[in-house]
C-alpha cells in the first residue's frame, strides 16, 4: 500500500473575536528565488547564511525616486549615503546612476575616493572630522558641512595654514514637527545658532558658504515635516541673498524617508503606511517653489537618501537550525542568522519567509544563533512548521544591516551581488580565522 | 515531560484525555474546563484519538510508519512535541502520576 503524505501533528488555540487585524486569513508570502535565481541555489553555492544585494532592485528603486523629485524640482542631485551600505559594488552602482557621495568619516572620505567619485562631489557630514580629515577635505574640495562651532574654527584655522579656501555649508537643526528634535547635529535654527554661524562664515576669508542642509530624523513617516523643514532653509537662503547680496548653491534636505519595513509596534504594514518618493517630493518642492525664492535662483536640490533607496534590495538568507517548545508552550526556532548580521531587528519587525509553501503556522518566536538571550530576530510572528535544514528568507535588510553588522561569536558571511544580467559575485568574503590572524598582535612571554 | 516519555516508553501510557474534553471528527477541540477551542489538523487529530483510546508510544508508532511517508526519529519529535501542548492546554492530564497507592 501507497504511503500517504505525512504532515507534522498541530494543535491551534481558537481565540474568539480575534480575527487578524484586516479581517481576512493571512496568506503565507513566500520567497523561492531574487531576480530569478533560487535561493536554495544561492545557499548551495555559498553557503549559510548569506546577505544578497539586487542590482535591478537598487537601479529600479532609484530610477523612481529620482523622476519622483525631478518631475517636479528643476535641480536635483542625490548623494549616497555612505553608511547606509558602504559596500564598494553598492556605492558604485549609485555613482554610476549619478549619485554624488556623502559621507560621515575620514574612513567614508577614503573610500569615496578610492571609488573614485571627485573629491568636488563629496558631502563631508558628521561631528566627527579630525584636523587631518578636513585637510582632506580641502584639498579635495568637499562640501564640508559644519556640525558645531569648535569645527567652524578649526576650520577656519586649518584653511588659512594650508592657504586655501574650503567650501563650507552649515549643519541646520530645527523644528519640523517630529519629536524629539535632533537637535545633537548642527545649528539650531530657532534661537539663531544657525545664523550667527552663517554671519560667521561670510566673514571668514577662507570659507566659501555654499549650501545648507538639515537631517530632521531618521525613518519620517510625515512628509509635511521636509516641507517645514525646506521652508525654513529657504528663508535662511533668502536671508543669506538679502544681507550678503549672495546667493547660495545648494539646500540638502539631507535623508530619513521611511523604507518599507514595518517598525516595532506598527498596527499597520511599512508598505501600506509609508510615504512615496511621489509623497516626500511633493511636499519637498512645492515648499521650496512656493517659498520667497525667485525661480531663477532657486537652489540645487540635494537629497541624501539611503534606506529608502538600498533597504527593498538587499535579502538575507538563513537556515533553520533548531525547533523548540518554550515553557508555556509557545512555539521558537532557531535560524542560522543573529542580531549581530539583522542590526535592524532591534527596530523592525523584519520580514522572515519561508522558500515553498508550508502548512500549519502558528505565533513563533525566531531566535538567532548567538549564546545570547538579547538575539531574538522576529517576536510573535505567524509562521509555519518548518524542518531543521529549511531554507528562508528575511527581507528588506539592504540598509544599515551590512555596515552596522557586528563580528560576534562567529564569521560574518559572504555578501553576494546578483547583477543586471542575472549573474551572482561575490562583494564581500565570508570571514575566516585568517581575517583576525592578520590583524591581532599576540605578545610573546618568555 | 521527562517523566512522562520515560514512562511511555515503558509501555505504559499514563496520559488520558481530561474528561471535559470533546473531540469532533473534524478537528475541533472544546475544553468544557478551561473554555477553549482549538483545532487539530487531521494528523493530530488521529494522534489525539489513539491515545484517547489508550494506545501507547510504540503501538502509536507503528501505526503511524506504517501509513505515513516518516521516519522514526520525525516521529518521535513530532509526537513528544504535540504531547506537550496538548498537556499544556490541558487536554490531557496524567492518570495517576507517581503511582502512588
Amino acid at each position: 500500500m501507497e504511503k500517504l503524505k505525512y504532515d507534522k501533528p498541530s494543535i491551534s488555540k481558537i481565540n474568539a473575536g480575534m480575527p487578524s487585524k484586516f479581517g481576512l486569513p493571512v496568506k503565507q508570502k513566500v520567497i523561492s528565488e531574487i531576480d530569478g535565481i533560487k535561493v536554495s541555489s544561492l545557499i548551495e553555492e555559498y553557503g549559510s547564511p548569506l546577505f544578497v544585494i539586487s542590482e535591478k532592485t537598487i537601479r529600479e528603486v532609484f530610477a523612481d525616486a529620482k523622476r519622483a523629485f525631478e518631475n517636479r524640482y528643476p535641480k536635483v542631485q542625490f548623494a549616497w549615503s555612505y553608511k547606509t551600505n558602504y559596500l564598494d559594488a553598492v556605492c558604485s552602482i549609485f555613482h554610476d546612476e549619478g549619485s554624488w557621495a556623502e559621507v560621515v568619516s575620514g574612513f567614508e572620505f577614503e573610500k569615496a575616493l578610492s571609488n573614485g567619485v571627485n573629491g568636488s562631489q563629496i558631502l563631508f557630514n558628521g561631528p566627527d572630522k579630525s584636523k587631518d580629515d578636513l585637510i582632506m577635505a580641502i584639498k579635495n574640495n568637499a562640501c564640508i558641512h559644519i556640525d558645531h562651532f569648535d569645527e567652524l574654527y578649526l576650520l577656519i584655522e586649518t584653511s588659512r595654514e594650508l592657504q586655501m579656501k574650503a567650501r563650507v555649508a552649515i549643519r541646520v537643526n530645527l523644528d519640523a514637527g517630529v519629536y524629539p528634535i535632533w537637535d545633537r547635529f548642527g545649528f539650531n535654527y530657532e534661537n539663531g545658532d544657525a545664523w550667527n554661524a552663517i554671519n560667521r562664515i561670510m566673514l571668514a576669508e577662507s570659507l566659501e558658504l555654499i549650501g545648507l542642509h538639515t537631517h530632521i530624523g531618521t525613518y519620517i513617516m510625515a512628509q509635511t515635516a521636509y516641507a517645514i523643514a525646506a521652508s525654513k532653509l529657504a528663508n535662511l537662503y533668502m536671508a543669506i541673498h538679502r544681507k550678503f547680496d549672495y546667493w547660495l548653491k545648494y539646500i540638502d534636505l539631507g535623508g530619513g524617508f521611511a523604507s518599507k519595513n514595518t517598525l516595532k509596534g506598527a498596527y499597520m504594514p511599512g508598505n501600506e503606511t509609508c510615504p512615496s518618493f511621489d509623497d516626500y517630493a511633493e511636499a519637498i518642492s512645492n515648499a521650496l517653489i512656493s517659498s520667497e525664492i525667485p525661480h531663477e535662483n532657486l537652489p540645487v536640490l540635494f537629497l541624501e537618501t539611503g534606506r529608502a533607496l538600498i533597504d527593498d534590495a538587499g535579502y538575507l538568507l538563513t537556515t533553520v537550525i533548531a525547533n523548540k517548545r518554550l515553557n508555556d508552550g509557545r512555539r521558537s526556532m532557531v535560524i542560522d542568522a543573529g542580531v549581530n548580521l539583522l542590526f535592524t531587528s532591534f527596530w523592525y519587525n523584519l520580514g522572515v519567509y519561508p522558500t515553498r509553501e508550508l502548512g500549519h503556522a502558528e505565533e513563533s518566536t525566531i531566535y538567532g544563533p548567538l549564546c545570547m538571550n538579547i538575539d531574538v530576530v522576529r517576536d510573535a510572528i505567524v509562521f509555519p512548521q518548518v524542518k531543521t535544514g529549511e531554507q528562508l528568507v528575511v527581507e528588506r535588510v539592504g540598509a544599515y544591516n551590512i555596515t552596522q553588522s557586528m563580528q560576534f561569536i562567529t564569521y560574518r558571511p559572504n555578501v553576494v551581488l546578483i547583477d543586471n544580467d542575472g549573474k551572482t559575485q561575490i562583494i564581500r568574503k565570508k570571514e575566516s580565522l585568517e581575517t583576525f590572524k592578520n590583524s591581532e598582535i599576540n605578545p610573546k612571554r618568555n | 515531560m521527562l517523566i512522562e516519555v520515560s514512562l511511555i516508553h515503558n509501555n505504559r501510557n499514563i496520559m488520558k484525555i481530561t474528561e471535559e474534553v470533546r473531540i469532533s471528527d473534524n478537528g475541533f477541540v472544546f475544553n468544557s474546563r478551561t473554555g477553549d477551542s482549538f483545532n487539530v489538523n487531521p494528523t493530530g487529530l488521529e494522534l489525539t484519538k489513539l491515545i484517547a483510546q489508550g494506545h501507547d508510544f510504540d503501538t502509536i508508532k507503528s501505526l503511524f510508519l506504517e501509513k505515513y511517508e516518516l521516519d522514526d526519529l520525525t516521529f518521535e519529535k513530532d509526537f513528544y512535541e504535540f504531547v506537550a501542548l496538548i498537556k499544556h492546554h490541558q487536554i490531557t492530564s496524567q492518570e495517576d502520576p507517581l503511582d502512588f497507592k
